[in-house]
């Protein structure tokens, strides 16, 4: 189908500097966890966001020296010509579609651990990260004298040489989120009295020379970029005003404005959906615009196509920037272009990205299963071969997000009939009831996109309000059955901190997590939730509990409630919510030893027990899965032969309990193999890493 | 055995591979006929479907500007059509027998939708072959058909849900010399006597009427939720032979679509502006004034 003409203005090129954009979207500057050191996954990850549209494509934060050093956190590398060569592959492939790359060169400052390199950080001033004084204590940095200031600063030069090289065509100057150039720039870091600390002038000093320099170096070749935090939303950046003031002052220097806003420690600009939605930053970086003659671009989780329009009608910015949006849907410009806006893959911000891509390891993605599987398993996100054994039929019974994403992806392959069941009335699983809870209403999107898809497959039949046992399940005619019954929750207590049930639970007061969400009225006034679990599921029934006027304490056995949600950079955020604004009250590192009637004995860190007076306690502790159909199934194999059933498998939860992302690949991935020799075993996947020298024998190697 | 119907059906499993004879002795297959009329014939059910086209993402439309290119369409049995079917096959169920025979009027093409109606249990089907799409021409071709059935009561569906225009049933009632009752949502019938149906009128009223049998009744959606086919029912039935019978109706079709395009966008619609807050109330005002 053809574009709407209202959409026209997001496909203008755009120029910036020496190069043209040849639409409105920019995938901004994203980790992978591929760095420089998996060439063929960073390649391939960006080169289909290329491929999809995106007329800019970025690397994620690339280190210019070793002393910029965030082991175990990967971030691309610009130290020596292999790391040219290894980043060049991405310039290629990205450029073979006729998108630009770009690299956002980076020195972390005081920001970084150096713990591979075992550098100390230079920084403006021995100023110590607030947020690493957490995580990684006892880093210390540097304070820069005139020397090293030179030093670092040929670093850049250093490494945007190398960056042409490579063949990138836009380098940025990386300031945001708190990183070296943005250090120079804040109070919080900057104590200098020399010409580089004290006034807005002298603190912009190290970015603009630094900007100076490396424009120098790219001549008219590469577009020069700076990211900003225009407003630190916090004492480390800096706030609005200078910010701005910033923006007017290095205005000749650069191409292109990268804008955002801060970080805080474990809030970055990563907020998740439960506290930001769409376009969230319109608030502060839609004022870059009237302080600066060159393109601006900004982020904010957009994924409507008529917000985007908006953006760029009102002049809020000039480009539309992206990260999770495009991880989540590569092919979002392309659909919008096509016309194809019902099969927009949107992100629903639970922000598995951030989790997977800043915790050292690879990127993942809960809507787009195949996001960082590109190259090693040769997934594709909207290619499907056809399968092997595409005239079977197939069952899948469950229609989760597991059993939707496979019957989605099976149907994809050819299949010749996928007939996909499920007890309940409509799809989705459990998952429908979750995004009922507070601040997750986003996450239906994983059903609604599903769900569409799964309309427009016309072999697929969706079959609802049926349920199936084993017998039914044998006599029902398929070839291949997949089993996604999903999981439910412990009703005994049954924990992973005592690996034991707690005593008292089978009280009548006590209710299970699903209890609750069919019916939040059940529950008396004082409430103790217990969550063991430590995700969404614990704080939000004691949200949606507390909204509907309950008193209720969260207890949890961890040293924060929810430490999930840290991974989520949501962490902080959400316990000042559920503490300021829903009246809860938080008790971490407290174990629920035992429920009596009216009385929970609980136990605190100091392992001192206490009792609290409750009506109703709600037990989030372990997920049990939903297994006993696939038992049954796979314990007859000669039944399943009599019935010229070929293969009978489990997927998502109902095989182990995990995160939504994990049973949504789950179903991905039987479904891209299910016509290899063994579907319930995953293919080996292509592993980047060195070998050992073939000729040398491996005594030598050691001993030399 | 003699009856034409069981002739075809082994005919059609004759030679079977391995796979289609573990079809065929599936559970699904085997049925026995059940509740007799009142001359002691097997009471049947004819119901009449139809193979409906779902338009796709895209639309084109063919040459002549006359019809929708059909390389965009999909296809399925008629929605209505499903209910009348299942309305057969549990009053089949209930009744402890009788015969559902399932008949449509088209091409080779059309078989697959009584195909569907097979895999959900209908004992047999029949195609009347005809180039037909006007719903008089339609009627005229399946009353030939299910004249030869003497059937105890004709169901067909209120409506398809692409040409929409309602009229088969009634005008099929008229060939057949039938009583006919439309947009039915209920039937109680004991197999011979009259019938009782239930039909929803405006306002949540509902009318209740006794009709003769043997009669036509067009069904409403939601009277039922038709059962699904399991795929081992699927497979069964694209194995069973469906009889072709040529329709004697040599008559020019009454109409004869002249042309089909989109509509004009109209400049009729209201384009609500501002946060999801002021457009929800605004939403919320424009509908309590209609209530009003």
């Amino acid at each position: 189908m053809a574009r709407d003409h209202r959409y026209d203005v997001l496909f203008e090129p755009v120029r910036i500097g020496p190069k043209i954009l040849r639409n409105r979207f920019v995938q901004v500057p994203q980790c992978t966890g591929f760095g420089s050191e998996k060439p063929g996954a960073q390649a391939r990850h960006r080169a289909i966001k290329a491929e999809g549209g995106w007329a800019a494509v970025c690397t994620e934060y690339c280190s210019i020296g070793p002393e910029s050093d965030y082991t175990p956190s990967v971030s691309a590398r610009l130290w020596d010509d292999d790391d040219v060569r290894n980043l060049a592959p991405m310039c290629a492939e990205v450029h073979a579609f006729g998108s630009l790359a770009g690299v956002e060169l980076w020195h972390g400052g005081v920001e970084v651990s150096p713990s591979e390199t075992r550098m100390v950080p230079r920084a403006p001033t021995q100023v110590p990260s607030d947020g690493l004084h957490y995580s990684r204590p006892l880093t210390y940095p540097r304070e820069m004298d005139r020397a090293d200031i030179r030093e670092v600063q040929q670093l850049y030069v250093a490494a945007a040489r190398r960056a042409m090289q490579a063949g990138f065509d836009i380098i940025y100057v990386y300031g945001a989120d708190s990183y070296l150039p943005i250090q120079f720039l804040s109070t919080y870091y900057n104590k200098r009295t020399d010409e580089y600390g004290g006034s807005l002038e002298n603190r912009a000093r190290f970015w603009i020379e630094t900007l100076e320099l490396v424009r120098e170096v790219a001549g008219d070749s590469c577009a020069i970029a700076a990211r900003l935090a225009v407003e630190g939303l916090g004492a480390k950046g800096v706030g609005l005003d200078e910010g701005l003031a910033f923006v007017e002052l290095a205005d000749h220097l650069v191409d292109l404005w990268d804008v955002k806003v801060g970080s805080r420690p474990n809030v970055g600009d990563t907020t998740s959906s439960r506290f930001a939605g769409e376009n969230w930053q319109a608030k502060w970086t839609s004022q870059v615009k009237a302080h600066t003659v060159k393109p601006v671009v900004g982020v904010g989780r957009i994924t409507s196509p008529d917000t985007m329009v908006k953006i760029i009608e009102s002049g809020q910015w000039d480009l539309i920037g992206a990260a999770r949006p495009s991880i989540a849907d590569p092919f979002l410009p392309r659909k919008i272009e096509e016309g194809r806006l019902d099969e927009i893959r949107e992100c629903v911000g639970n922000n598995i990205c951030t989790l997977r891509a800043n915790w050292g390891q690879q990127i993942a993605c809960t809507q787009n299963a195949t996001a960082g599987e590109e190259y090693r398993r040769g997934w594709h996100p909207e290619r499907f071969a056809k399968a092997d054994n595409a005239d079977r039929d197939v069952l899948v019974v469950g229609a989760g997000p597991a059993g939707m994403e496979c019957a989605i992806v099976l149907a994809r392959r050819g299949m010749r009939r996928v007939h996909l069941v499920d007890a309940a009335p409509a799809l989705g699983g459990h998952l429908l009831a979750v995004a009922r809870l507070p601040g997750l209403g986003e996450w239906a999107r994983i059903v609604n996109y599903r769900q569409i898809q799964l309309d427009k497959l016309r072999n697929v039949e969706v079959i609802l309000r049926t349920r199936l046992d084993a017998a039914a399940v044998r006599e029902y005619g398929a070839e291949i059955v997949v089993i996604a019954t999903g999981a439910r929750w412990a009703t005994d207590g049954l924990n992973h901190v005592t690996n034991a049930s707690i005593p008292g639970a089978e009280g009548k007061h006590v209710l299970a997590p699903e209890n609750v969400l069919d019916d939040p009225d059940q529950a008396g006034e004082h409430v103790l939730v217990y969550d063991a679990e430590g995700y969404f599921m614990g704080a939000g029934l004691a949200e949606l509990l507390a909204a509907r006027g309950r008193h209720v304490t969260l207890a949890s056995p961890h040293g924060a409630v929810s430490p999930m949600s840290d991974l989520l950079h949501e962490g902080i955020e959400l316990r000042q919510h559920l503490r300021r604004d829903c009246g809860v009250a938080l008790k971490p590192q407290t174990r629920l030893v035992a429920i009596q009637n009216d009385n929970c004995v609980l136990r605190d860190e100091n392992e001192s027990e206490f009792q609290l007076s409750v009506d109703t306690v709600v037990l989030v502790t372990m997920r049990i899965p939903n297994d006993s159909l696939l038992r049954e199934l796979r314990s007859d194999s000669e039944a399943l032969t009599r019935e010229r059933i070929e293969g009978a498998f489990g997927i998502g939860d109902c095989v182990a309990p995990r995160l939504l992302a994990d049973c949504i690949f789950d179903g991905h991935r039987l479904g891209r193999e299910i016509d290899s020799a063994q579907p319930g075993t995953p293919l080996p996947f292509l592993r980047e890493r060195c070998l050992a020298p073939v000729k040398e024998p491996a005594d030598q190697l050691y001993t030399a | 055995m003699s009856c034409p119907g069981e002739g075809a059906r082994r005919s059609a499993l004759h030679g079977l591979t391995p796979a289609k004879r573990w079809l065929r002795d599936s559970r699904a297959y085997k049925r026995t006929n059940g509740p007799n009329d009142r001359h002691g014939a097997i009471l049947k059910l004819v119901v009449c479907v139809k193979q409906i086209a779902i338009l796709g993402d895209e639309v084109e439309f063919t040459a002549d500007g006359r019809d929708v290119n059909p390389e965009h369409l999909g296809h399925s049995l008629n929605e209505w059509d499903a209910c009348a079917t299942e309305v057969a096959l549990s009053w089949r169920e209930q009744h402890g027998g009788g015969e559902v025979v399932v008949v449509t009027s088209g091409d080779r093409k059309a078989e697959t939708a009584l195909r569907r109606c097979l895999a959900m249990g209908a004992d047999r089907a029949i195609r009347v072959e005809s180039a037909s799409i006007d719903p008089i021409s339609v009627a005229r071709g399946l009353a030939q058909a299910i004249r030869d059935e003497g059937p105890g009561l004709v169901l067909c569906g209120v409506q398809s849900s692409d040409s929409g225009q309602g009229s088969t049933g009634s005008a099929l009632a008229q060939f057949l010399g039938l009583p006919c009752v439309a947009v039915v949502s209920s039937l109680e019938w004991n197999g011979f006597g009259p019938a009782i149906v239930k039909r929803e009128l405006d306002g949540g009223l509902i009318d209740v009427l006794e009709v003769d049998t043997p009669a036509l009744l067009t069904v409403q959606t939601g009277i039922n939720r038709p059962r699904y086919a399991t795929l081992r029912a699927i497979k069964l039935a694209e194995v069973r032979e469906i009889a072709v019978v040529a329709s004697r109706d040599d008559r020019a079709p009454a109409y004869r679509v002249r042309r089909m395009f989109p509509p004009q966008k109209g400049n009729g619609a209201q384009i609500l502006k501002g946060g999801p807050e002021e457009i929800a109330q605004q939403i919320a005002g424009i509908i309590k004034e209609r209530l009003r």
